[in-house]
This record gives C-alpha cells, sequence and structure tokens, in this order.
C-alpha cells in the first residue's frame, strides 16, 4: 500500500437504471476518509438512488463501487448491503415497531457475533454519547419524530462502518432539532475518523455541515467543491441557483483582466470596483455576470426601484429592478427603504462562470 | 345536521333488523333444533362412528392445509413483493388466478391433469397417486388458499412493513435469513396468524373439493357428509345428525375466528410500487422462472386438462387433434345448463344488488353502536357456508322451500360482510377534509356529495357489487343444499354432472362456467391491473 491512502468511498462511471430508465448517469464520486460530503440536489435528481447503490439496495448498471478498498459492486459483482462496510440513517427513520430503542441499537451488534448482554451494554454506551439513555426502553411509536431519528443514528453508529449515509435524515424534523442533530453527527463523525456521506435538498443545511459539497441535476455529478467554492464559483446559473439566492447583471469590462480577481468595470453605466471572480479569458467588453444577495450593497451610484421588500428578522431581502438586470440583495437590519422608492446600489463582487449566461434576467 | 340523528337512526334500526331476520334467526333455529332433545343426543350424534370420522378428517386436513396453504402464500409474497421479478404482474395475476375458479372444478381440474387416466397418465404414464383421497383434498385446497393468504400476507407487507424496515435490517448487517426471521415475519405475525385462521376456516368450509375427490375413496368431512345426510338421505336420524355437525361446524370457525373481524385484515391489499432492493439481488430470473412453473402446474395445467377432455371424443382417447369436437360442448349446453345459468345470473346480479344497498344502510346507520353491527355482519361471513344453508332452511325453509328466494337468502347473509366491509371502509378513508374543502369552494351539501363523495366511492361501490357477483355467479356449497327441482344454480348442475361421472361432458360444462366467471371477472382484473403505479420517477428519488 503506497501512494494516497485509499478513499473510503469511490465509484467511478456508476450508471444506474431502473429498466430503460436511466436514473443516475457516469457518476465519479470519490470520499476520502474523515470526509463529509453533502450531496446536494433537487427532488427526483437521484441521491436516494445513490445511496441505495453504496448501500447495496440496489445493482449498478454499470462502473463500479468501492468503499474502505474493497470492491462491493460492479463487474458483475454486488456485495450484499450486510457485507458492506456502510451504515444507514433513513429518511423515514425505518425503525423496527416491535423493537424498543436499546434492542435496535443493539441490532448490528449483535449481528456481528456479540451475546446479548455485551451487545446491550455497548448501545447503552451509544445511547448515552446521544443522551437518550432515558429513552432506552421506549418502542418507536413512544418517541417523538427527533428521538426516532436519534435512535436511528445511533443504529448506524453501533456498525461501526468506514462510511455513514444519511438519506436526508433532517428532512422531517423541525428547524430547532435540525440544527441540534446536524451537529451531533458532525461531532460523532469527527471522533470515529469515518467519512459520510449526506443527502440533502437544503441548501443551508448542505454549506453548513459538509466539508464538501456535490451537486447533482438529473443524475449527473454537476460540479463538486468546498461549500465556499460551489457558493461563489457556480459553474452555472442553475447551480448558482442551487446553492442560494443569484441574479445576473450586465456589466461592461473596463481594461482586459486574466481571470483578475479585482478590477474596473462599469454597470448600468455608473463606474465600480469589484472583486471580479471569472473560470474564462476576460476581453474588454460587455458581458453577464452571477451576483449573489450578499455581494451586492445598497447605497451607491448604480440606480435601482426597489419591487419588493421582505423582512427576515436579522436581515432584510431586497428585489430591485436595475438597468442591468433584475437583482436580489440581502442588507442587515430591518428595513430600510419601501417598495416603489428608487435607490443607488453598488456591488463588490461578481462571478463569471465558464459559459456565457444567457440573457434571463429573472431573478428567484 | 339536528335531521341526521333519525336518520341514523331509522338506519340503524332497519340494519338491525335484517342481521336478526337474515343472520340471528337462522342460528337461533339452527342451534334450538340441534339442542332440541338435549345435550345427550348431540353428544351421541357426534361421537357416532361416521359424524367422528368426518370431524376428525375436517380437523386434520383443514389445519394442514392452513399450514401449508400459509407458508406458499407467505413465499409467495416475500418474492412477488420485495424482489423485482421479471414479469411481476404476471406472477401476481397467476397467483390470484386460482381465486377465479371455483374450488369443485380446480379439483376436478387436477383429477382430470393428475389423476388415473388424467393428462399426464396418458401422456407420461404417470399420476399422482391418492389423487382421490385425502392427498388430492389438501393439495387442491392448498392450491385453491394459497390466493387468499398470498393477498393478506401480502397486503401486510405493504402496509406494516416498510422496505425500508429490512433495508435497515441489512445496512446493520444482517443476511437475507436474519432479516426475514428478525424483523419481517415477527411484523407480519398477526397477518400470518389471521391467515392462518382464514385458511382453516376455508378448508373445513369447503364442499366442492372434498365431494369432487373424497366421497368417491369414501372420505367423509362434516360438509360432504351434511350434504349426504341432508340432500341425499330422508332418514330423520340422518336429519337430526345434519343439524348437529351444522352447529358443530359454526363452534368450530367461531371458536378458531375468535374475533370474526380477522377475516378481514387483508382486505384491499395496497402493494409496493417497486421492488425495494430488501429482496433477491440475484438468480431472480430463475426464481421468477420457477413461481411461473408453479403456477402452471398448479392452476394452468388443470385448467388446460379441462379444456382437453371437453375437447376430446370419449374419455380414454388421447387428447391430440384427430380426436378433438365440440359436441360435448353442445350436449353440455343443455336446458338444464342455460335453466342454472340463468338461476345463478339472476341469483348473482340480486345478490350483489341486495348487499350493496344493505351495506349502504350499514354506513348510515355507522357511529356509536356500529362496533356490534358491524361484528354481526361479519359473523355471517365467518359462518361456513353448509352451517348457513342448514340455518336458513331451518328458519324460512317453512314458507320459501325450493324457491330462488331462501337461496337468495343465504347468499345474503354469507357475502354481506364483503359490502359492508368494502363501503364502510372507503367512506372511513374519505378525508373530511375533501368535503369541506367542496363546501368551502361554494358547494351545497346535495352538490358536494355529488362531486367529491360519490366519484371517491365509485370505485369501491363497483368493485363490491362485482366481488359478490363473481362469489355468488359459481357459489356451490349453500345452493346444493338449499336448491330443490327446477332452480338448481349452474355449479349445483356441473356437479351433478360430475357425480353422474361423465368426465367429458362435466369438462364441458366446467369450461363454460369458468368462462363465464372469468368474463364477469374481467372488470375487476382490469381494476386491479390499473392500480399499479406507473410513476417510477416517484419511487425512485426521495
Amino acid at each position: 500500500m503506497t501512494g494516497a491512502p485509499v478513499p473510503a468511498v469511490s465509484c467511478r462511471g456508476v450508471t444506474i437504471a431502473y429498466g430503460a430508465t436511466v436514473v443516475v448517469s457516469d457518476l465519479d464520486l470519490v470520499v476520502p476518509r474523515g470526509e463529509m460530503l453533502a450531496l446536494l440536489g433537487p427532488s427526483g435528481c437521484g441521491k436516494t438512488t445513490i445511496l441505495s447503490a453504496l448501500a447495496g439496495f440496489l445493482p449498478i448498471s454499470s462502473g463500479e463501487i468501492h468503499v474502505g478498498g474493497r470492491a462491493v459492486a460492479g463487474a458483475g459483482r454486488h456485495l450484499a448491503p450486510e457485507r458492506r462496510d456502510v451504515g444507514v440513517v433513513f429518511q423515514g427513520y425505518a425503525l423496527w415497531p416491535h423493537l424498543d430503542a436499546l434492542d435496535t441499537v443493539a441490532y448490528p451488534i449483535r449481528r456481528r457475533g456479540v451475546g446479548v448482554p455485551e451487545a446491550r451494554n455497548r448501545a447503552t454506551a451509544i445511547l448515552e454519547r446521544l443522551g437518550i439513555a432515558q429513552l432506552a426502553h421506549r418502542r418507536p411509536a413512544e418517541l417523538s419524530g427527533g428521538e426516532q431519528q436519534r435512535v436511528g443514528l445511533g443504529r448506524a453508529l453501533a456498525r461501526e462502518a468506514s462510511v455513514y449515509l444519511f438519506d436526508e435524515p433532517t428532512a422531517h424534523l423541525d428547524a430547532t432539532l435540525r440544527d441540534r442533530l446536524q451537529l451531533e453527527i458532525a461531532d460523532h463523525r469527527l471522533r470515529s475518523g469515518a467519512a459520510a456521506i449526506y443527502a440533502t435538498h437544503d441548501t443551508a443545511e448542505a454549506l453548513a455541515i459538509a466539508d464538501r459539497v456535490a451537486l447533482l441535476r438529473a443524475g449527473r455529478l454537476i460540479q463538486e467543491g468546498s461549500p465556499t467554492t460551489v457558493y461563489e464559483r457556480p459553474i452555472d446559473l442553475w447551480a448558482a441557483r442551487l446553492t442560494g439566492l443569484a441574479s445576473i447583471v450586465d456589466i461592461r469590462i473596463l481594461g482586459a483582466g486574466t481571470g483578475a480577481d479585482a478590477g474596473r468595470i462599469e454597470v448600468a453605466g455608473s463606474s465600480q470596483t469589484a472583486v471580479v471572480a471569472t473560470a474564462r479569458q476576460l476581453p474588454a467588453g460587455d458581458v453577464r455576470a452571477i451576483v449573489r444577495p450578499d455581494w451586492i450593497r445598497l447605497g451607491g451610484t448604480i440606480p435601482g426601484r426597489i419591487e419588493t421588500v421582505a423582512f427576515r428578522g436579522a436581515y432584510t431581502d431586497y428585489r430591485l429592478a436595475t438597468p442591468a438586470g433584475t437583482i436580489d440583495l440581502r442588507a442587515g437590519g430591518p428595513p430600510k427603504a419601501e417598495a416603489g422608492e428608487t435607490v443607488g446600489w453598488s456591488v463588490d463582487r461578481l462571478w463569471i462562470p465558464a459559459e456565457p449566461l444567457e440573457a434571463a434576467n429573472r431573478a428567484i | 345536521m339536528v335531521e341526521a340523528l333519525p336518520v341514523r337512526r331509522v338506519a340503524w334500526l332497519t340494519a338491525a333488523g335484517l342481521v336478526a331476520a337474515i343472520i340471528g334467526w337462522p342460528m337461533i333455529r339452527l342451534f334450538g333444533v340441534a339442542f332440541e332433545r338435549g345435550i345427550g343426543t348431540v353428544l351421541e350424534t357426534l361421537t357416532g362412528p361416521q359424524a367422528t370420522a368426518a370431524i376428525w378428517n375436517s380437523l386434520w386436513t383443514g389445519a394442514i392445509v392452513a399450514v401449508l396453504a400459509v407458508a406458499s402464500g407467505t413465499g409467495a409474497a416475500l418474492l412477488t413483493e420485495r424482489s423485482a421479478l421479471p414479469g411481476r404482474r404476471w406472477l401476481r395475476a397467476g397467483l390470484l388466478l386460482p381465486l377465479l375458479v371455483p374450488p369443485f372444478v380446480t379439483a376436478f381440474g387436477w383429477a382430470r391433469a393428475f389423476g388415473p387416466r388424467g393428462l399426464t397418465d396418458q401422456v407420461l404414464g404417470v399420476a399422482l397417486p391418492g389423487m382421490y383421497g385425502p392427498l388430492g383434498i389438501v393439495v387442491v385446497l392448498v392450491v385453491a388458499a394459497t390466493p387468499i393468504s398470498y393477498l393478506i400476507v401480502a397486503g401486510a407487507l405493504a402496509s406494516r412493513v416498510e422496505p425500508d424496515l429490512e433495508r435497515a435490517a441489512r445496512a446493520s448487517g444482517a443476511t437475507w435469513p436474519e432479516a426475514l426471521w428478525t424483523i419481517t415475519l415477527p411484523l407480519l405475525r398477526p397477518a400470518l396468524l389471521s391467515a392462518l385462521v382464514v385458511a382453516f376456516v376455508f378448508a373445513i368450509n369447503a364442499f366442492g373439493v372434498p365431494a369432487v375427490l373424497g366421497t368417491p375413496a369414501g372420505f367423509a368431512t362434516i360438509t360432504t357428509r351434511l350434504y349426504q345426510d341432508l340432500a341425499l338421505s330422508a332418514d330423520p336420524t340422518a336429519f337430526v345428525r345434519a343439524t348437529t355437525m351444522a352447529a358443530t361446524l359454526v363452534v368450530v370457525a367461531l371458536v378458531v375466528v375468535g374475533s370474526a373481524d380477522a377475516l378481514f385484515v387483508g382486505r384491499g391489499a395496497a402493494r409496493t410500487a417497486l421492488p425495494s432492493g430488501s429482496g433477491l439481488t440475484r438468480g431472480r430470473r430463475a426464481v421468477a422462472a420457477g413461481l411461473g412453473a408453479v403456477i402452471v402446474l398448479t392452476t394452468l395445467l388443470p385448467l388446460v386438462a379441462l379444456v382437453l377432455s371437453a375437447l376430446t371424443r370419449a374419455t380414454g382417447l388421447d387428447p391430440v387433434p384427430a380426436n378433438w369436437t365440440l359436441d360435448n360442448f353442445a350436449s353440455a349446453l343443455d336446458s338444464r345448463f342455460l335453466g342454472g345459468l340463468a338461476h345463478s345470473l339472476v341469483l348473482a346480479v340480486a345478490a350483489a344488488t341486495v348487499v350493496l344497498v344493505l351495506g349502504a344502510i350499514g354506513v348510515a346507520a355507522r357511529h356509536g353502536r356500529s362496533r356490534a353491527l358491524g361484528t354481526a355482519i361479519t359473523l355471517g361471513f365467518a359462518v361456513p357456508g353448509s352451517a348457513l344453508a342448514v340455518a336458513v332452511l331451518l328458519a324460512y325453509g317453512g314458507w320459501l322451500r325450493d324457491t330462488l328466494a331462501i337461496i337468495l337468502v343465504a347468499y345474503v347473509a354469507k357475502f354481506w360482510a364483503l359490502g359492508h366491509r368494502q363501503l364502510a371502509g372507503s367512506v372511513e378513508r374519505l378525508p373530511g377534509d375533501q368535503v369541506r374543502a367542496a363546501r368551502a369552494s361554494g358547494a351545497g351539501a346535495v352538490d358536494a356529495f355529488r362531486s367529491v363523495v360519490v366519484p371517491t366511492l365509485r370505485p369501491s361501490v363497483i368493485a363490491a357489487w362485482l366481488v359478490v357477483f363473481v362469489f355468488a355467479l359459481h357459489e356451490l356449497t349453500m345452493s346444493s343444499l338449499l336448491y330443490g327441482p327446477g332452480n338448481a344454480t349452474l355449479a349445483v348442475i356441473v356437479l351433478n354432472v360430475q357425480q353422474l361421472g361423465d368426465p367429458t361432458i362435466t369438462a364441458a360444462m366446467a369450461v363454460l362456467l369458468v368462462g363465464v366467471v372469468a368474463i364477469a371477472a374481467v372488470p375487476l382484473a382490469i381494476a386491479g391491473f390499473g392500480r399499479e403505479p406507473a410513476n417510477l420517477r416517484e419511487r425512485v428519488s426521495p
């Protein structure tokens, strides 16, 4: 074993189809040990299908999957779920109605041939770590959603796997519980040093929890990178909108920049200094760029008319109609202007993806 | 809502009165007559050699049939519902096919296929030893009862055991058998129990199969003994024995059923849309082929043997095209057969319609006291047909003897539960918010009923009517005890011809009977097939 360490999970050219319907095509994905990867995509993009294939619930049509350096699927091989080094936390909890929390968490330990008393001891330790030891003798029907999810997490941890798969584990929980559970997941993953793959359609969750984010569209991996990379440098408008609010503005580059990180630009006839990040060679002239709502400020020389104002507590969202396009703008604090008012604004940062943007001037 | 109360009360009183008249009074008469000479006579009758043998035969064959039918139904359900078998739809349809064939026709078909001088005997020189006798009875009853336990277990698999529960076990390190043993089967336990009960009651209730395969071998069960004592004998002690055994049959069935509601656990079996991947991942083609072969062998081949018998000029000739003729069908389609067909159609239409009307009254009467009502109605379904027929005969034989009406009373008592459950179930599933939403959208009470409630209920109303119609169309047990001169039902006429011993004519009649039932069942099959969710993507992704 020389060279790079063996990754926890690696998928090469994985294609998954139900009959003639291809659900995931040509997926290449490597997750190093100790990393948390978020699979981010809208409903129906194939997140659950990918996790099912990793866990061994679904056969793959082509390609190969390695878990912990061992080939588990591909080339006529399909290892059963119990023979893969994988723990799963299910979206709908999937707790067994006839087993209490203790026996549920002890179940994977028992399957390794550990006797009942010892398995229960270890399960109790896991329940204690998760702060739910007092629920040991309750069955799923007597547990709240958050408690059920915690038992499900305990069952997965008891597997002592080299990779954990989370299928939208917080989808059915309210925001507070979701935040707490995310912290717990991160905490336990750090302690075990295992890798984790976390499927979600919730952008904020993916950006907050993951070391790396993989964006999925219709069964294809379209971009992967750190949370800040996918937020600041989305490969196209679709990726930009998957990872947060994004608007398109028409700008003119003043003076040639070659992937320059700061430069002079003109927006709607007004000269600005802004960070212009780009994935291509930029000649001087007119171009379309993506702006995030936090890259724009109220106050400045570019004119705009406020269309809507939404107060959200810690910040306020504005939508502005401007000569450069309709833009979404986010500013801290309560509303400082009303709908219908004409204001001035300025831009701090822009992103120009490799492919030219189409004139989709509607912000979402 | 003020005037709703009296409506409900009237409906309840009507329903209660009808239950008392159609189910209650016949039962009271049955036990009254059985016990009128005291408990001593009852015991004496039951311990008589003929009765003892019949009761014992019914019990042990019933127990074996129950265990085997539940085992095979469960196995089939696990395969079709949990593994992505190729041709799943066809396998499901094939597994349910025996429901459409009257069991005595299945028995006759098996005899023609695997019995002495049957198809395999003629072609391969191989016949199933013991076809006539307990072995044949058990095998054919298992074939006939398997779809029922299959439906119950498949329904429970869909509603009680989410595939994710089994996946969680596999992802926790359990092998396929371990997951089955520690997760699936414990969660299925109530369904397995109720499948056992239903299969047992089905088996001890069966009349046609032991009549075709047992009687020639001198092997009597409670139901065939009853038939001989009641329909073929004028001996007064035989009549006493018949009522006593009918009462015994009721007691055995009710003791086993316990809560009559156990009969309906698997009703309306929901189906899993897509194979879950928690089942077989390899060898699916071979398993599907094996399952298909079993269906062909146990269900299709007997039907093919029937058709070949019906086409062959005389018994004993090889079933080759040179010996084929349509004469048997021409002889079968005589005035008796057509009369029987007419009687069966009239009875089936009447029973299905009356049952729906009664079901509607029962729904109108629901709330509060409806539990007692529902249980009493279900009782009628739990009581074995032979015993129910004897009870109805005792209660109304005085003025309805030898009319179609007395058969209709028995059918209604038997099938009321089907309509009641179907209607009550779909009314309960109708979310109140849907009606409220219609009202909030500006619909009046009547308009909301017409535009929201009726379209929602229509499929289940039609399904209930069709189910009762199909059951009544090929009903044999009750009509064989209740028919009089000139008003025999189709199934009775076919059985009588069979017992006269002309296999080719019997086969032709049986083929026609199955054909009539199959035509009636086409809309049902379409409804069942159409329920398969077509939208793949919905299940594929979160």
